[in-house]
């Protein structure tokens, strides 16, 4: 039995290295695979130890996701990138995710998860959601070191994990805009026992790299430090929140060449002070401050949820903006009915952009691209589903959702756009999938 | 009312077992622990005896689906759907799956530290150490 765990385990591992060794080529700044180099060798020698045990588990969702428009394309966060004249699809909210849990000794243990889905980025390295090992001092102080889960909310981290949650995706108008999944660091929790009630404590510092897609064919490749911390109460049926984070930002979006052009004489003698508009375009040292609260409710019967956050920012490529759900729903043996209610506003002030003095096509064009980089990423929106979900099976479930959007004024930024006139005051989406754990 | 009917369901169940014992191996020097710590120690809360000896939690197959609703009320599917979440975000590893009470007893005698549960009917009090009484 152990001879065959170590040779499973030496295979796994030659199969990792042939296979890192290929995407270390296609990687930028990768972080993540020091941890991946640090974390499996050390995980690799201690698994020889008779006390090791090892496991490999995953998850899934197979979905078909559809709406009743061709102007827009609903995506589940602004990680993905849609095809706006393909309306119904798998990609959306399908995913197959894979976990190794190695529990090295008694307070050392190693994770790894890595989840196939459908994002505009690095197939393998934004995917790789964690690779940490964790050190518990004892039974209430865990320490993390290595890529793990941004834990900024009530379903940190397990977003992707369909079967955890009642709904198809998470609340649209929640989570959809909060693209950074992971980043690299450290975490520190303490949980806190008051009878039968639990506090947990938690501080998180490190480095995020999330690629974005953008109006340009190039993506954003955000870098940025991140700390936070967070709070959570739990006791009886309850479960309360509250969390901050802080993001300073260092890099700029794929502006480089648009800004080159506005830049220059000739532009600004045929568009007057076009050149004042170019601060606006650079995302690079401004911060975001992430702050949320919610709470959870389960008594096996009923179950209720809701979140509210505000996210203060300091650009026009992603304003401020205030977020919230909340979800009712109860259980009638193995199905379960839920409603659900989401609002998300941003609060962004208009940058007028100086318009061409020649009635030149060209030149139209331009200023239009940079109103549409600059003033086009505001969300206006609202929206109620109905859903269902059978527990059919031990560890499987089937999922079926109806969700109408309301669209405000400009206020699609978490969709796909092609041009902005064209956004739908309503919108549609239906969805029926199986999540599944194994 | 639910839960009751629930009960009586389970009661004239052929499959049903009266009760459950929690048990551990005969070494470990812990006479009992409460029904919050037991709950603590099978859902991922704890890692440890109330004395701080690290605790090695055993689900047992066949019974599996009963202890937990004798534990919290709550049908597989729901402790399923809990351990997903603790799983998969990270913070805890589900207890370790046994076929049956044969492997089940004998890794509780090979680990001092072993906590599982079986039906009362079966228990040898000279081999293992009861530690709660599930009704």
């Amino acid at each position: 039995m152990i001879i065959a765990r170590t040779i499973w385990l030496t295979n796994a591992w030659d199969r990792l290295i042939k296979q890192r060794i290929i995407c270390l080529k296609g990687m930028r700044n990768s972080f993540a695979t020091l941890i991946v180099l640090v974390v499996f060798p050390f995980s690799q020698i201690l698994a020889n130890d008779d006390t090791v045990n090892w496991s490999v588990k995953g998850f899934g969702t197979l979905a078909l996701t559809g709406t009743d428009t061709r102007e827009i394309g609903y995506k589940r966060d602004l990680s993905q990138a849609k095809n706006v004249k393909r309306p119904w699809g798998f990609l959306t909210d399908s995913r197959l995710g894979i976990q190794l849990d190695v529990d090295i000794n008694q307070s050392l243990h190693a994770t790894t998860q890595w989840v196939a889905r459908d994002h505009a980025g690095n197939f393998f390295e934004q995917n790789l959601e964690w690779a940490f090992l964790r050190w518990s001092y004892d039974d209430t102080l865990d320490f993390r070191f290595g890529r793990m889960g941004a834990d900024l909310f009530l379903l940190s981290d397990y977003r992707n994990v369909g079967y955890a949650y009642p709904w198809m995706r998470p609340p649209h108008e929640f989570y959809a805009s909060v693209p950074m999944y992971h980043f690299d660091g450290i975490d520190i929790k303490k949980k806190i026992n008051i009878d039968d009630d639990l506090l947990s404590l938690k501080f998180f510092a490190g480095y995020s790299y999330n690629q974005l897609p953008t109006v340009f064919p190039e993506l954003y490749e955000v870098e940025s430090p991140v700390v936070g911390g967070n709070i959570v109460y739990q006791f009886n049926n309850w479960t309360a929140r509250a969390g901050y984070a802080f993001l300073h930002l260092l890099t700029d979006g794929p502006v480089d060449e648009l800004t080159d052009i506005l830049g220059q004489p000739q532009t600004n003698f045929a568009i007057p002070n076009i050149s004042q508009i170019i601060p606006h375009l650079h995302i690079k040292n401004t911060e975001i401050h992430y702050m949320s609260i919610g709470a959870a409710y389960d008594d096996s019967t009923w179950f209720a949820q809701a979140e509210a956050s505000y996210i203060k920012t300091q650009t026009s490529f992603y304003p401020d903006s205030a977020n919230a759900y909340l979800s009712l729903g109860r259980r009638f043996s193995t199905v379960s009915i839920y409603t659900l209610y989401g609002v998300s506003q941003t609060f962004h002030k208009r940058i007028d952009i100086p318009q061409p003095a020649l009635p030149v096509p060209e030149l139209h064009q331009l200023t239009q691209l940079v109103d549409k980089v600059i003033n086009d990423n505001e969300v206006d929106q609202q929206s109620v589903s109905l859903g269902l979900r059978w527990d059919f099976h031990p560890k499987a479930a089937l999922k079926a959702q109806w969700s109408h959007y309301w669209l405000g004024n400009n206020g699609a930024a978490l969709w796909q756009k092609t041009n902005a006139q064209d956004i739908p005051d309503q919108v549609n989406v239906w969805s029926v999938g199986i999540d599944f754990i194994y | 009312m639910r839960r009751i009917i629930c009960y009586l369901l389970l009661l004239v169940s052929a499959n049903s077992v009266a009760d459950i014992s929690v048990i551990t191996n005969i070494n470990n020097g812990i006479d009992s622990v409460s029904r919050q710590k037991v709950q603590d120690i099978f859902m991922g809360r704890s890692r440890s005896f109330p004395e701080g000896n690290f605790a090695l939690p055993l689900d047992l197959n066949p019974l599996r689906s009963e202890f937990y609703f004798k534990l919290t009320g709550r049908p597989v599917e729901q402790i399923n759907a809990y351990w997903a979440r603790i799983m998969f975000s990270g913070q805890a590893s589900p207890p370790t799956m046994l076929p049956d009470e044969q492997t089940l007893l004998k890794t509780i005698r090979e680990n001092t530290g072993a906590i599982g549960y079986i039906d009362s009917n079966h228990v040898d009090k000279t081999q293992v150490r009861v530690l709660f009484i599930l009704k």
